[in-house]
C-alpha cells in the first residue's frame, strides 16, 4: 500500500510555489507527480502587444537571476529575421555579461544546495563570494539584476577603460575562492554523503526526457549551445565544455562549479581582447518573416521564436526557459530514493527562483559574537567529528 | 576553441536526408543556413518528427503554436547539436477542433510541450499518455484556451 506525500506549494526549501506529490512505499519513493503554473503571468500574449525594442526588456522580467539569457535571446530572433551584422565590440559586451550572470547564478545554487541539504556554512560562504560578481556587474551595466543591457543590433550602452581592471582583480580573487570550493566539495564528507550515488539519471534518460544544460552535462549528454552554435564571442576564446559520467547529484553540482571555472577563463579573455568600435548595429525596420535565438543560459538552453507580420510588434512571441524541459527529468530521478533526498533532487536541475535577496546579520540575543576565525575553527572541529562516524 | 563554423554542406546534411526520405511529401524553406522550416501533412507528422529523432537526433527544444485565420499551426523546434542547425516542422490543424497524434509515447520530452499547446490552443494530442493543463489555473473553463483568437 503506498501513501501520497504533497510537498508545497508553499514550502521553506521551495523559493518558487510548486506543488509536488510523492507517491510513497514506506521510506522510498515509488513515483512523483509535478503540478506548475502558479506564477504564470502570460508573458507571451503581453509580449504580443509590445513593440520589439520593448520586448528586450520585458522578457528580462521572466526570472531575476538569468534576466540576461531571455534578453540576449529575444535580440537574436530579431536579428535573425533582420539579417543583421552585430560589430564586434558588441559581441564581446554581450559575451563578458552572459558569462558574470552565470557565474551568479551557478553561486546562487551551490548556496541553496547547502541550504537544502542543510549544510549552512555552504550557503553563507556561496552567497558571500557571490556579491562581489554582482558588484562588478552593477559597475559594468549599472543594475544588479536586470541590467537592460541587450537590444536588437547589439548593446545599449559604451563602457569606459577604467572599469576593467577592478573587474578582472574581482576575477582573480573569485577563481581563488572557486578552487577552494571545489577542494571542499570533493573533500566534505557530508556533501559526499548527501549528494554521490543520489538520484541517478543515466544518460538515455537524460536524451530521452530532452535535459539541457548541467543537468545533462551531469549525465553524459554533451550539449552546449555556446560551442554548437557559437553565437557572441564564443568561438574567439579558449574554453572547454565540462560533461561528467557521473549521472548523480554530485556530478551535476560539479559541472556548475567546474563550469565557473571556465566562466573566469571566458570573462578575463573577452576583457583583454575587447575590441573597440561601435556597440550596436542600427535596427531600423524588422521585415515579415520569422527569427529563432537560443542560447546557453546557467540552467540549460533559453529558446525564443518570434515571428513578425511586418509591424512594429511581434505576432507571435514564443519563450521557453530551461527550467520548463528540465522538470520532467524529476521522475526517473526519484523513484528509488528516500523522501529526504526528493527535495533535493528536485532542486538539483535549479529550479528558476527568481528572489534576489540581499542578506543582512544581525545579534538581536545579546550573545557574545564570534570572529570569523572561531567560527572556522568550530566548522573543521564539527566537520572532524562527523569523519569519525562514517 | 577551435572554431565551431560549420560547412555550409554539414548543415544541410539533415534537411537533405529528409527530402531523400520523404521526397516531395515535405516541403523545405531554407530560411538561412542556420535555419530551415518543413511543411508536412497532418498524416506525415508523426514518421517525420519521428526521423528526426530516431535517425538525426534531433532534440525537441520546444513547440510554438499559433491560432491562425487557416488554422492552428504547430511548429516543433529541432535543434540538431552536431550540425549547429535548428530544423522547424511544422503543419496546419483544422478548426474548430484541432486534432494530431502525440509524439510522447516515442519521445518522452515531447510530454509538458504538448501539454502546454492543449493547455493553451486546445490542440488534443491522440495517445498522450497525461493530457492535463498545466499553466494555467485550475478554474480555468475547460473548454476556454487562452491564446485561441477565435474565443476571444
Amino acid at each position: 500500500m503506498s501513501t501520497i506525500i504533497p510537498i508545497g506549494p508553499f514550502h521553506p526549501v521551495l523559493e518558487e510555489p510548486e506543488y509536488i506529490t510523492l507517491n510513497v512505499e514506506g521510506e522510498t519513493v515509488i513515483d512523483a507527480d509535478i503540478d506548475l503554473g502558479r506564477v504564470h503571468r502570460g508573458m507571451e500574449l503581453l509580449a504580443q502587444e509590445k513593440t520589439y525594442d520593448q520586448d528586450c526588456f520585458l522578457v528580462e522580467r521572466i526570472c531575476g537571476i538569468c534576466s540576461a539569457t531571455h534578453s540576449w535571446a529575444t535580440a537574436l530572433a530579431i536579428e535573425d529575421i533582420v539579417g543583421v551584422e552585430i560589430p564586434d565590440r558588441a559581441r564581446y559586451l554581450r559575451t563578458i555579461v552572459h558569462e558574470l550572470e552565470r557565474l551568479h547564478s551557478h553561486m546562487l545554487w551551490f548556496g541553496l544546495g547547502g541550504h537544502i541539504i542543510g549544510y549552512w556554512t555552504v550557503y553563507m560562504w556561496g552567497w558571500k563570494y557571490r556579491e562581489p560578481v554582482l558588484d562588478c556587474l552593477e559597475a559594468i551595466t549599472g543594475n544588479r539584476n536586470h541590467y537592460a543591457w541587450y537590444c536588437p543590433g547589439g548593446v545599449r550602452r559604451d563602457v569606459a577603460d577604467e572599469i576593467w581592471p577592478p573587474v578582472l582583480k574581482a576575477m582573480d580573487e573569485f577563481d581563488e575562492k572557486l578552487d577552494m570550493l571545489i577542494g571542499a566539495v570533493y573533500d566534505d564528507p557530508v556533501i559526499l554523503a548527501r549528494l554521490k550515488g543520489v538520484g541517478i539519471l543515466t544518460p538515455e534518460d537524460a536524451v530521452a526526457y530532452g535535459t539541457l544544460g548541467p543537468t545533462a552535462r551531469g549525465s553524459a549528454f554533451d550539449i552546449d549551445v555556446r560551442r554548437d552554435e557559437s553565437y557572441g564571442a564564443y568561438d574567439e576564446v579558449d574554453w572547454n565544455v565540462v560533461c561528467l559520467d557521473g549521472c548523480d547529484c554530485l556530478a551535476v553540482a560539479a559541472v556548475r562549479l567546474l563550469e565557473m571555472k571556465e566562466s573566469v577563463k571566458i570573462v578575463k579573455q573577452c576583457i583583454n581582447k575587447l575590441p573597440s568600435g561601435p556597440i550596436a548595429a542600427e535596427v531600423r525596420e524588422v521585415p515579415r518573416g520569422e527569427g529563432i535565438g537560443h542560447v546557453e543560459a546557467p540552467r540549460g538552453e533559453s529558446f525564443h521564436y518570434i515571428r513578425s507580420n511586418g509591424t512594429n510588434m511581434p505576432e507571435r512571441h514564443k519563450m521557453r526557459a530551461p527550467t520548463f524541459n528540465n522538470i520532467p527529468s524529476f521522475r526517473p530521478r526519484v523513484k528509488g530514493e528516500t523522501i529526504s533526498d526528493a527535495v533535493l533532487i528536485f532542486a538539483i536541475i535549479d529550479p528558476c527562483y527568481s528572489c534576489t535577496e540581499r542578506l543582512a546579520v544581525v545579534d538581536s540575543r545579546g550573545e557574545r559574537e564570534l570572529s570569523y576565525q572561531e567560527l572556522l575553527k568550530l566548522s573543521h572541529q564539527k566537520t572532524e567529528e562527523i569523519r569519525k562516524h562514517l | 576553441m577551435r572554431t565551431y563554423l560549420r560547412e555550409y554542406e554539414m548543415s544541410k546534411r539533415v534537411v537533405e536526408n529528409l527530402k531523400a526520405t520523404f521526397g516531395s511529401r515535405v516541403d523545405v524553406y531554407e530560411r538561412t543556413e542556420r535555419r530551415y522550416y518543413v511543411t508536412v501533412s497532418n498524416e506525415d507528422w508523426i514518421p517525420v518528427t519521428r526521423h528526426m529523432y530516431e535517425e538525426e537526433h534531433g532534440r525537441l527544444a520546444t513547440a510554438s503554436g499559433s491560432d491562425k485565420p487557416t488554422g492552428v499551426e504547430l511548429l516543433y523546434h529541432f535543434t540538431m547539436d552536431k550540425e549547429g542547425t535548428v530544423v522547424n516542422i511544422r503543419t496546419l490543424l483544422a478548426k474548430p477542433f484541432p486534432k494530431i497524434e502525440s509524439l510522447t509515447p516515442y519521445y518522452p520530452a515531447a510530454d509538458f510541450i504538448e501539454r502546454e499547446i492543449f493547455d493553451f490552443l486546445g490542440v488534443e494530442f491522440v495517445g498522450h499518455p497525461d493530457p492535463r493543463k498545466i499553466l494555467s489555473s485550475h478554474d480555468r473553463p475547460a473548454d476556454f484556451h487562452p491564446m485561441r483568437r477565435d474565443e476571444q
